[in-house]
């Protein structure tokens, strides 16, 4: 059974929740398969090794904080922690850790890599790993299963032990931690060939909530002034970790491109084609691709109610 | 240097601003002193590639148009448009990531197929000489990004707000490729085929909608 690799993002010194979530839907796969679950990050390190064009495994490398996301990542189910240290600053675009990522890759040839949909290097990372894998993409599942685990989409894909070929998966949603001891290997990995250069990050900014491309949540102005149907709106997009849009901030020609979209009552926009729209109305209307209709004050209350039980 | 649009395998879903948006921005290489070739490139079934065209044709853009009967995963539908890129020397490519979901996952695998850099989200892009200066959207940061040399670039910009548009016919300025002209041979892209799946339904129950959207709950912090 090949490698079970998890890719993590640090959010400070820490793991990214997404991240985590991922491992331990990894730690799920990984023990019904009997693989080897690896959580793999990315490092900067600048000290210099003289080293040739190859990666190399060394003893020791100075990462500032790396015990305490060891200790986290074994806790979390991790069987080997693996570092890939890099002369660049690692920011979350494949020209920036591509080459540390693809060292990674090169050592273990996992079966099976698996990346927090929400995370920040995602979508930068894994479709581009699936193509360097030639593998099936999942772009957001979970693990379902006890003793036959495997990772199922919404629309129908899935991973089970049994496939042949690699699969390249977005865990997404909060996954039960398992738990584990708090002892793991640590392997440090010296990764030549710093970042793609023709990708310069020149600076950050602020974005505007209508380039946000995870979950917007839409309150339309016939419910806006419902104080329960308001607060459970930030309920749910609290859960969702998305911004909270009004009539006087998104109208129906204001341009989209979420991923969802979840419209209270009468809120519209001009959503792109790859998002998909949860209406919660009196009516379902056109184009949406689910809905929960009738009184909108206790359909949104369930749902919030439904999605706190998940979490 | 070339550019191409990749406009996709199928028609958009929802709306065709930000395919009118992918051609709008592509237009923007051609206002500068030595405007590059461009192309906007589509593959499948002829109600699409006639859109495709149609919509190219009133950005100015010239066109081309595979058609193919496969329903393809993102690795296969990326050698397409590889094998276009590769004919056509393209080195700067326009994917419209915003028309349908499975589009975004092609721009990565178009890099990894040409060897070009890759940048996807991105809402904002001025071609300068050289240079292209894009802003990427990454969570509530908007990054400012210098792009030199070859690329795939997923873009989500928006056209002109549009309720309704003609009807288009078979265009006759479209110029049309197939898979042997591309030196690919369709029993091996057959292998990257998609397997037939039902048709989603809308959810339209507490626990579908629950379903769906739980895969978008914010793992705890610490959790």
């Amino acid at each position: 059974m090949g490698a079970v690799l998890v890719h993590i993002d640090l959010d400070g010194d820490r793991p990214h929740p997404a991240s985590l979530a991922a491992l331990a839907a990894g730690r799920a796969v990984a023990s019904s398969w009997g693989a080897t679950l690896y959580a793999a990050l990315v490092a900067h390190d600048s000290t210099d090794r003289g080293m040739g064009s190859t990666a190399q495994v060394v003893s020791a490398g100075s990462v500032p904080g790396i015990e305490g996301v060891q200790s986290l990542l074994s806790r979390a189910g991790a069987d080997k922690v693996v570092v890939a240290l890099t002369d660049v600053i690692p920011v979350p675009l494949w020209a920036s850790v591509g080459i540390a990522w693809q060292g990674v890759l090169d050592h273990l040839r996992p079966r099976l890599v698996m990346f927090g949909a929400d995370s920040p290097s995602a979508a930068e990372l894994a479709p581009r790993t699936g193509a360097r894998l030639g593998a099936r993409l999942l772009m957001r599942a979970r693990a379902v299963g006890v003793e036959d685990v495997e990772l199922r989409d919404r629309d129908g894909g899935y991973v089970r032990s049994s496939d042949s070929g690699a699969a390249v998966v977005q865990i997404g949603g909060p996954q039960p931690l398992l738990g584990a001891e708090d002892d793991v290997d640590l392997v440090m990995l010296v990764v030549p060939g710093g970042g793609d250069e023709r990708i310069e990050l020149a600076g950050t900014s602020p974005a505007d909530v209508t380039y946000h491309g995870g979950a917007i949540v839409a309150l339309g102005d016939d419910v806006a002034g419902d104080a329960a149907i308001a607060r459970d709106a930030r309920k749910l997009a609290a859960l969702l970790g998305a911004p909270l849009v009004t009539r006087d901030r998104v109208d129906r020609s204001t341009p989209l491109a979420p991923e969802v979209m979840i419209a209270i009552g009468n809120a519209v926009a001009d959503l792109g084609g790859a998002s998909s729209l949860i209406r919660i109305a009196q009516a379902a209307g056109k184009g949406a691709d689910g809905a929960l209709t009738g009184p909108i004050g206790g359909s949104l209350s369930e749902l919030v109610e439904s999605l706190e039980a998940r979490k | 240097m070339t550019v191409a649009v990749w406009l996709g395998s199928a028609a958009p879903n929802r709306t065709i601003r930000w395919l009118d948006g992918a051609l709008a921005t592509a237009m923007k290489f051609t206002r500068t002193d030595d405007p590059p070739p461009l192309l906007a490139v589509a593959a499948g079934d002829p109600t699409w590639l006639d859109l495709a065209a149609d919509r190219a044709s009133r950005a100015g853009v010239p066109a081309a148009g595979i058609m193919i009967d496969l329903q393809l995963d993102y690795l296969g539908w990326a050698q397409v448009m590889a094998a276009v890129a590769r004919q056509i020397n393209a080195t700067t490519i326009l994917v419209d990531e915003a028309s349908r979901a499975e589009r975004f996952p092609e721009v990565a695998a178009l890099a990894e197929l040409l060897d070009a850099a890759q940048l996807t989200h991105v809402v904002a892009l001025s071609p300068d000489g050289q240079t292209i200066h894009a802003s990427r959207a990454h969570g509530n940061v908007l990054q400012t990004v210098r792009i030199k040399g070859s690329a795939v670039i997923g873009i989500r910009i928006p056209g002109a707000p549009i309720e309704e548009y003609p009807t288009p016919t078979p265009s006759a300025s479209m110029r049309r490729l197939d898979l042997n002209s591309l030196g690919l041979d369709p029993i091996v892209l057959g292998h990257r085929s998609l397997p037939p799946r039902s048709t989603q339904q809308p959810r339209r129950t507490l626990e579908r909608v629950t379903e769906h959207l739980a895969v978008h709950v914010v793992p705890r912090r610490g959790s």
